[in-house]
């Protein structure tokens, strides 16, 4: 069953306002990255601020389960993501998933609901009975989808090579997924930084002529 | 019987159509005729540029912190139709920044003819052409076109100048839409912005008194049954019909 409720997630079509994202590409070609390295930029992600995401919905899922204090896992996230456009975007997504999540699995707790959107992941996974290495792999898979997918309408290209695209960084999800999956401190979330990806980020939040938020 | 507990929130105002159409300086002419007496908020999708918010701002018709762009992710269509989480938390947002507020409009960015609002987005919406795109348009057709609450057939000064008959282009309006108000509108024509004003008025009074239901405007056609229901299979259902006749659902 978890199986099924993992892609029931992972779908695109989840209505959380996800095709506002491009997983930053739009910010990369725009800084004259070549489509031909979007498998090595999306990999770099899955090293780097990926990996920090999924890491916190790990750590935030165990908290969760914990009863304690998710707040904490939210600083460490915030301290370790330094662009504040990426940080606002996050947060704007994490108010989807909390909509989400309070439709779909209610609680009696009534903390204030926004978080970014990898606590809310976190959160989501402890009700819905998700593991650890599934929430991971759901914020990879994530990632890699709205990268592939805004590809198709920044570059249009035959959307089965796409598809292959995605499906071939499907053991990187998995590899970064067994990474963190066994987090449950703030403090174990690593702290990569990729300071292309920030600074793109920043950049684009300043352009008009963009089709995506991030 | 509306919740008498349920918290009073504004009446929220779609404004779709082609792009071109005058959904902006439309926005700007309902701010301007209503900012002085209701309180007001602008939602703009602007899917490419800015644009649209910075008009209105530059219009001076609203404190300009009540307007806000939502970034759609290129598709205007998704983000006021099939995923309006965006739009949704936008006009949440403005609802609690400025409480009370009378009426947020949302404004679409300009889609194709079969581009609607959710009903779970607005309480109302307006479809809006304009003379200049062509006297065919309106009979080219389209869920907006038919049932929108309001069509608004703008720039009706132009109908001279591009020539398009605006008469009968409202006329086919009509024949389309039943007893669903079409309105020409020029911003050269006071009268037709009385008409508007008082339309958007009707309709807040309509909203607040529980009498009004949000309609889905397509893309499934309304049609009726024998035993009196009205409905549009936007839902999902499928039935079978106890009568003889051909339609496509």
């Amino acid at each position: 069953m978890s199986g099924l409720l993992l892609a029931f997630l992972a779908d695109v079509r989840l209505p959380v306002g996800t095709h506002t994202q491009s997983a930053g590409l739009e910010a990369a070609l725009q800084a004259g990255m070549p489509i031909s390295d979007l498998a090595s930029y999306v990999r770099t992600r899955l090293g780097t601020v990926t990996e920090v995401e999924a890491a916190t919905a790990v750590v935030a899922r165990a908290t969760e389960l914990a009863g304690d204090d998710l707040a904490r896992v939210e600083r460490a996230w915030a301290a370790r993501t330094p662009s504040r456009v990426l940080r606002d975007n996050a947060l704007q997504l994490g108010r989807g998933h909390g909509r989400l999540l309070a439709a779909l699995w209610p609680s009696d707790d009534r903390r204030p609901a926004r978080h970014c959107r990898a606590v809310a992941l976190g959160m989501t996974a402890a009700r819905a009975g998700l593991s650890g290495h599934e929430v991971a792999c759901l914020v990879g898979y994530d990632d890699v989808q709205s990268a592939t997918s805004a590809l198709l309408k920044l570059e249009p290209t035959d959307p089965v090579q796409v598809a292959a695209l995605t499906r071939d960084l499907i053991p990187d999800v998995v590899a970064m997924a067994d990474r963190v999956a066994g987090l449950t401190e703030p403090e174990q979330i690593p702290a990569h930084a990729a300071p292309h990806i920030e600074m793109w980020a920043e950049r684009h939040a300043h352009t008009t002529e963009r089709l995506f938020r991030a | 019987m509306p919740d008498p507990t349920a918290p009073a929130r504004a009446m929220r105002l779609g404004v779709a159509g082609p792009v071109g159409t005058g959904k902006s300086s439309l926005i700007a002419t309902i701010c301007r005729q209503l900012a002085g007496s209701l309180s007001l908020a602008v939602v703009t999708n602007d899917i490419y540029t800015d644009e649209d918010a910075r008009f209105l701002k530059a219009a001076g018709v609203l404190d300009p912190e009540r307007i806000r762009p939502v970034e759609t992710g290129a598709c205007p269509h998704t983000a006021i139709r099939d995923d309006v989480t965006v739009n949704l938390l936008a006009a949440e947002d403005l609802e609690a920044d400025f409480a009370p507020v009378d009426i947020v409009l949302i404004e679409s960015g300009g889609d194709n003819l079969t581009a609607t609002f959710s009903p779970a987005l607005v309480d109302v919406q307006i479809f809006v052409l304009d003379v200049a795109g062509g006297g065919d348009v309106v009979r080219k057709g389209g869920p907006g076109i038919a049932r929108a609450d309001l069509l608004v057939i703008n720039k009706t000064d132009l109908g001279p100048f591009v020539d398009v008959d605006v008469d009968r282009m409202i006329a086919e309006g009509r024949q389309v839409r039943g007893d669903r108000p079409v309105l020409g509108v020029s911003r050269k024509d006071p009268s037709s912005i009385t008409a508007l004003e008082q339309w958007v008025r009707d309709c807040l009074a309509s909203f607040r008194s529980g009498r009004h239901v949000p309609v889905d405007p397509g893309p499934m056609a309304p049609h009726s049954h024998s035993d009196g229901t009205v409905h549009t299979h936007a839902d999902g259902t499928v039935h079978a019909h106890g009568h003889e006749h051909a339609h496509q659902h």
